[in-house]
């Protein structure tokens, strides 16, 4: 592994007075499932449609495989797109629409229709080559659209938000499909999504962008467990975060005091100063909670809020006396011990190490 | 999506039609427009610049005749065409089911694309003296009256051009308004009758607007309607074009005519498109 | 739905105004079909001043422009004047359409206005001026003057319904085609002209109508090439002949199923848009 195959290098694209991507870096090595996640208007799409060559750097380069891509139009590139509209041709039948980039390539009929039926079947829709692609449900046009892109066998396929339009159980199924699809190709997926769930479920790295800018990156757990900043910590969710200003420093602890009360959080990098204000995370699912008070480094008495199920998992919403609401995910069977329906306090509680400090 | 730079896959979409309207509307138009500068001398047209024409057109009282009549006539056609093209585009934007509604709209299209002369011709028939209609009303008594070579043979000539064509417009402009804020009128305890003065005509104002601007154009421009049914005594202006142009050999008078109609027509249009798109004063 | 709603809420009074509205819709109907009805109806109608009650039926005003030589001249001259308009203001409404619907650019609304406004101006005012334009520049009195003008004023009508077509196409569709690695000149013939083709063909039939049917601007510049609705036009001039009423008729038939077709595949091919 030597040489990225992508790499963006101060990469800046504006629309007239809007800058839709600033500064960019960013190398995308071979064989990768990178996924690149973001609010809406964060560039994330712009960053995709540049690779595709459907938009132009305002300045910058875009490298693919060590080639300048800058002039590079887009039917001379060999990076196929898996649209968020599917974009699959209306007047063509399924078959047709998987043949559309072989036949571009001036491929002969008879190679056309064998690659494309073995395409159709290896994402079990065969059946369905000659049907008009309108006819089909959601999830055999996404397969038809997929067998489109990837008949051409691209070293690098791009897809946007592709799973968006499915139904949630749909998207489960697609996911397994893709994430088996790129381990057997071997080939480099670039997945734009603003689905959380999808870009940790399936991808090797995730690329967070906010304000055209890269905001984190890194593995799903780093992102995950070790947000590089508010950001970051607010947009993936289900984190507390809370504020206050360091009034001690012992070993690599530091005290913090905040409207909530005083907490012990680890500081390894012990860069932390007495009298610093500063911001720490506490991942929901980190987060123990009992209907007596518990015997933890910190802990802070709240009442319940709400409860939210999905799946097997349950957030709480909770919220302590001083009007901070804070969030405590756990597996449904640990909340019958909990007898959370009666009223009452709940003691949240964590241990020093849990928490994240943002770096300043 | 668009490119900055030079990209012939654009020009050969963009030019074909300018090249086209240059060449075949916009100098048509301008020629016309010069032409009513030149002479015409022992039958001959010279290019000059004079106002000679325009002198002789305007100072004739036949010409103020006739445009007198046309305007009045125009108008005529576009209150009456507007005001009974009404009850039925209202019928067909409320009262009906859409199905019903696309199969009307879908017949209502058809004879503005057939032809208008022989539909013309078919009226001087069936109002003659002793046509379809006086025939029928003798049956209970009534007639003959003479309905050709009047101002009615005219309107029902002007109609028979414009009448489909403001209907489907004002059904248009009044299927596309919110129904609820309709159904909030009722609600508010406002009779139906009411609510049409009140909330639908306001509300699909452009549309109605727009529709009879239409109906203007049309009858203002029409020569068939008035000098068959008509009876073009005095001429209306387009039949002042055709004489002036076919027998007299006059082209530069005709394209005075020409000019004063477009000025007509620019005007009446730009007041139209100015009350239609008014912001509505506070009462 | 609004019968539900009368049901409920209503009186015999709202009951009667609804049905005499839609009797009202009926009259309106009557009196625009009127007169296509009554030319067919006396085209049949053996009496020399047509009116009612009837007299016999006869074959004979069809067999006299049967074997009219002039008709046929004309007829010929109306089919090559139509198929020869249709083809060209298709393929400038085609052209207009696409860039409207792909590029932003520097007076926009004026290119536009330019491409959008001939049918807005008197057919007698363009008469006159083509008439001028084309002997200024020598060019009267052929078929192809007609063609020419016909053009200009049908272009639109093409421009409106293929931009129309235009607008139901997924946005991304032509950039995922360069996508697949067809350029924009193999995207144009693989996607957009297919995914047109449905208006494209009604844009075709319909032009066609409007030409087929024009009488103002062919009479002025035709010349001598006189084609079926100046031949109609000669005809009343005169007196009244009940041979208009057979090739009125035939005018009818031809245009009107010319409109229809181009409705059909306008509002049930082109209708069927893909969500």
């Amino acid at each position: 592994m030597n040489q990225p195959l992508v790499t963006f290098d101060g990469v800046v694209k504006r629309f007239g007075d809007f800058t839709a991507v600033q500064q960019l870096d960013l190398s995308i090595n071979a064989g990768e499932f990178i996924a690149i996640m973001g609010p809406s208007g964060c560039g994330k799409t712009t960053t995709l449609r540049m690779l595709a060559g459907l938009d132009q750097p305002t300045e910058g380069k875009i490298h693919i495989d060590g080639q300048l891509m800058n002039n590079v139009s887009p039917h001379q590139r060999d990076t196929p797109l898996v649209w968020q509209s599917l974009a699959l041709f209306p007047f063509l039948n399924a078959r047709e629409n998987v043949e559309f980039g072989l036949k571009m390539r001036n491929q002969d009929a008879a190679t056309r229709r064998k690659k494309a039926m073995d395409w159709l079947e290896r994402l079990g829709v065969g059946e369905f080559a000659e049907r008009n692609v309108e006819t089909l449900s959601g999830g055999q046009r996404q397969r038809v659209a997929l067998a489109r892109s990837l008949v051409t066998e691209p070293r690098l396929l791009l897809l946007d938000e592709p799973l968006s339009a499915l139904d949630a159980h749909l998207v489960i199924r697609m996911q397994s499909v893709l994430t088996r699809l790129q381990r057997e190709l071997g080939i480099t997926f670039v997945y734009v999504t603003h689905s959380q769930s999808e870009a940790f479920a399936m991808a090797d790295r995730v690329v967070i962008m906010s304000n055209g800018e890269i905001a984190q990156i890194g593995q799903p757990r780093d992102i995950y467990r070790e947000p590089a900043n508010q950001f970051v910590a607010e947009f993936v969710g289900r984190n507390n975060i809370i504020s206050g200003t360091v009034t001690g420093v012992s070993d690599s602890n530091l005290i913090i005091q905040s409207e909530l009360g005083e907490f012990t959080v680890s500081d390894h990098n012990k860069v932390t100063a007495e009298g610093k204000d500063v911001t720490f995370v506490i991942a929901a699912d980190l987060v123990e909670v009992s209907r007596s008070p518990m015997n933890k480094a910190n802990s802070v008495e709240c009442t319940l809020i709400s409860e939210e199920f999905v799946g097997s998992v349950v957030t709480l919403f909770l919220e302590s006396s001083s009007g901070t609401e804070l969030k405590v995910q756990l597996q449904e069977r640990e909340l019958s011990t909990l007898d959370h329906t009666a009223g009452g306090a709940f003691y949240l509680g964590w241990d020093s190490d849990s928490a994240h400090l943002l770096p300043a | 999506m668009a490119r900055t730079n030079f990209s012939g896959f654009a020009t050969t979409w963009r030019m074909p039609i300018i090249v086209w309207q240059v060449l075949f509307f916009l100098g048509p138009l301008l020629f016309m427009i010069a032409m009513s500068f030149f002479l015409v001398k022992n039958y001959r047209m010279v290019e000059a610049f004079e106002l000679k024409n325009w002198e002789k057109m305007l100072t004739r009282g036949y010409f103020w005749d006739s445009y007198i009549l046309t305007f009045w006539l125009a108008s005529l056609t576009t209150a009456v065409t507007s005001l009974l093209a009404f009850p039925a585009s209202f019928a067909l934007a409320f009262k009906v089911s859409p199905s019903v509604r696309r199969w009307a709209l879908f017949f209502l299209i058809i004879p503005f694309f057939t032809s208008y002369l022989v539909r013309i011709f078919s009226w001087y028939v069936i109002l003659a003296e002793s046509g379809v209609v006086n025939a029928l009303l003798a049956h209970i008594g009534l007639g003959p009256y003479t309905m050709l070579n009047t101002k009615f043979g005219t309107l029902v000539g002007y109609m028979t051009l414009t009448l489909p064509l403001v209907v489907v417009l004002q059904t248009f402009a009044l299927a596309n308004i919110d129904r609820n804020l309709v159904q909030a009128a009722h609600n508010l305890g406002c009779s139906p009758a009411r609510a049409i003065y009140a909330v639908i005509v306001p509300l699909a104002k452009t549309g109605l607007i727009v529709a009879a601007l239409f109906c203007f154009i049309l009858s203002f421009g029409d020569f068939v309607s008035p000098y068959y049914l008509g009876g073009s005594k005095p001429p209306t202006l387009p039949i002042l074009i055709i004489d002036t142009t076919k027998s007299g050999q006059q082209w530069p008078r005709a394209a005075v005519v020409a000019v004063v109609m477009m000025l007509t027509l620019i005007s009446i249009a730009f007041a139209a498109l100015a009350l239609a798109y008014r912001k509505r004063a506070s009462r | 739905m609004s019968g539900q709603q009368s049901t409920t809420s209503t009186s015999i009074g709202s009951r009667l105004l609804d049905w005499s509205l839609r009797g009202y819709v009926v009259l309106v109907f009557v009196f625009i079909f009127a007169p296509i009805l009554f030319s067919v109806v006396f085209s049949f109608n053996s009496a020399r001043f047509p009116t009612i009650p009837l007299e016999s039926f006869t074959l004979h005003w069809y067999q006299t422009i049967w074997n009219d030589p002039d008709v046929w001249t004309a007829v010929r001259n109306s089919l090559i004047v139509s198929v020869c308009t249709a083809l060209i203001a298709t393929l400038l409404g085609f052209c207009t359409a696409y860039t409207d619907y792909r590029y932003n650019f520097r007076f926009k609304s004026a290119y536009l206005a330019l491409v959008l406004l001939p049918p807005t101006i008197p057919l007698i005012i363009m008469a006159l001026a083509m008439l001028a334009w084309f002997s200024k520049i020598g060019a009267s009195g052929q078929l192809w003057s007609i063609i020419i003008a016909h053009s200009v004023l049908t272009a639109p009508f093409a421009m409106a319904i293929i931009r129309l077509r235009l607008n139901q196409m997924d946005r991304d569709l032509e950039s995922a085609a360069w996508n697949l690695g067809a350029s924009e000149w193999r995207t144009m013939r693989e996607v957009i002209v297919p995914f047109c083709k449905p208006a494209i063909v009604s844009a075709l039939f319909l032009t066609a109508a409007v030409s087929f049917d024009e009488f103002a601007i062919s009479w002025f510049v035709s010349g001598l090439n006189k084609t079926v609705p100046v031949l109609i036009l000669e005809i009343v001039q005169g007196n009244i002949d009940p041979q208009v009423n057979a090739i009125g008729t035939f005018v009818f038939l031809v245009s009107m199923t010319l409109v229809i077709v181009a409705q059909i595949f306008f509002t049930f091919r082109a209708g069927k848009s893909f969500s």
